[in-house]
């Protein structure tokens, strides 16, 4: 079969391609867990993604990154599944309100999070929702016939595509409905797998740091681990000056104002998606100051080195920072 | 020493790696230290027996390579070639003094004594090749190129 997909839409900097695409099916997926089929409307067959990818939606005035949970290839719908945080800040609830024949808007798709090309083994980690890109991840391995184990944690009866991740990785699957037994089992995993295996985590920020701790402990380097985390949560910070090297431009940039709002508000447009500190879009470079790091895309080696910083989030720790803009 | 990995191996080639490798097991807390060897040069037999070492480990090892580098390279790309990593591999080099020399003319490699910018006829093709400063850390050879090839016959 020949499909032709559409060409990426043109952008100029600032700008993020969006399709707009309509709710095609809608499903419970565990308590509390909708999952939603998205299609073009015309049919159009949709780009392909690398495993592990997320889209942004635009739910009413917030925009939200959720992973795809498909193998990525292309002409698939896109599948996405969205757990209802009622004390969040709305994204999970709108889509929760969304119906068979809705519209919305939803970027292309992003990869910060895909499976390495030149693993001997791959080690998927999931706690409750946070199944979702391993899905993606475990049908692509499948296809592909990568060799790889997932261990899933998840509270008694509350695992979000439980019979689906079953068939998909049939004896690969350890499936733990105790945090001591699912980190005891993450531990036996970490403590005995062959060199050339990559391990990948997505959960709860305690299980990704359990998993980043133990790891350490037992000997992998950073460079064979792998977290995606749901988001960051910040506080308001401290006020500095952004200087534009290129322009000359100064740009103050008030406590509970993000970087990027401000250069947004004093006319430069920076390419950004998730403005949460994930997605690595808005990565701008650094000529003089020091960044205070808050978003969790870069690397440790990348924070240290201190010549770019995500200003969705991060700040700066002295009065000036100066930026390549 | 590496301070984090779990267990250790170490490779030394010819008498200046032996000296290191002697240093390096000495160094090594009692029971982290795997598998010690010392051989004459990177020839088929010892890098046989590296890739055995390297598809059983787990991961948390470590592996020291000391010697002159073209033995240090050969041995690198066969790990490397397994999955290790370089946060997985320390390396220490005792001098340079032979290289392997890859032509991209004919894909065949000499072997010689001979200093990065000097020239050196390929046994493959016997083109006269310029050593170029570019190490293939895959290969573990330099690359070669045809020194008059921009001149006019």
């Amino acid at each position: 079969m020949t499909a032709v997909l559409p060409a990426r839409p043109a952008t100029t900097p600032g700008e993020v391609p969006e399709l707009l695409l309509e709710v095609a099916a809608v499903a419970h997926a565990a308590d509390g867990v909708r999952a939603l089929t998205l299609r073009h409307p015309d049919g159009a067959p949709l780009p392909g993604y690398a495993p592990g990818s997320h889209v942004v939606l635009t739910c009413g005035d917030r925009r939200n990154a959720y992973s795809l949970t498909g193998e990525g290839a292309p002409g698939e719908a896109y599948r996405i599944s969205v757990l209802l945080r009622p004390d969040g800040r709305g994204g999970s609830a709108f889509v929760h309100g969304l119906a068979v024949g809705d519209r919305l808007a939803v970027s292309w798709p992003r990869s910060a999070f895909a499976p390495v090309a030149t693993a001997r083994h791959h080690v998927l980690v999931a706690g409750g929702i946070g199944i979702t890109p391993m899905l993606s991840h475990a049908r692509a391995a499948v296809r592909w016939g990568r060799s790889f184990e997932l261990v899933y944690g998840h509270r008694p009866g509350a695992g979000a595509h439980r019979e689906e991740v079953a068939a998909v990785c049939g004896e690969r699957l350890t499936v733990h409905e105790s945090t001591p037994g699912m980190l005891d089992a993450v531990a036996a995993v970490l403590a005995d797998r062959p060199i050339g295996t990559h391990v990948y985590v997505c959960g709860p920020a305690p299980l990704i740091d359990f998993v980043e701790r133990t790891a350490e402990e037992l000997g992998w380097p950073a460079e064979r681990v792998h977290a995606e985390r749901f988001s960051a949560d910040l506080d308001p910070g401290e006020p500095f000056t952004a200087h534009l090297s290129r322009s000359g431009v100064r740009v103050p940039v008030p406590p509970g104002v993000s970087l990027l709002a401000a250069l947004e508000g004093a006319g430069v447009a920076v390419p950004s998606t998730c403005r949460q500190g994930v997605c690595g879009e808005c990565r701008v470079a650094v000529v003089s100051g020091r960044p205070l790091h808050r978003d969790l895309y870069l690397s440790e080696a990348e924070r240290s080195a201190g010549d770019a910083v995500m200003c969705c989030v991060s700040r700066s720790l002295d009065d000036h920072l100066g930026l390549d803009l | 020493m590496d301070p984090v990995g779990r267990t250790v191996s170490v490779l030394g080639f010819g008498d200046p790696g032996r000296a290191i490798v002697h240093d390096w097991a000495a160094a090594t807390p009692a029971g982290r230290l795997t598998w010690c060897v010392v051989a004459e040069r990177a020839d088929d037999a010892t890098l046989t027996a590296l890739a055995a070492q390297v598809r059983t480990a787990r991961v948390g090892w470590r592996l020291m390579l000391a010697g002159p580098e073209v033995d240090v390279l050969a041995a690198r790309a066969v790990a490397t070639g397994l999955g290790l990593l370089d946060a997985e591999i320390r390396t220490a080099v005792t001098g340079a003094d032979h290289k392997r020399v890859s032509c991209p003319h004919c894909r065949v490699i000499t072997e010689a004594e001979v200093p990065v910018g000097a020239e050196v006829p390929c046994r493959g093709c016997a083109r006269r090749l310029h050593v170029y400063a570019h190490v293939s850390r895959r290969t573990g050879a330099y690359l070669g190129f045809m020194a008059d090839a921009e001149e006019i016959a």
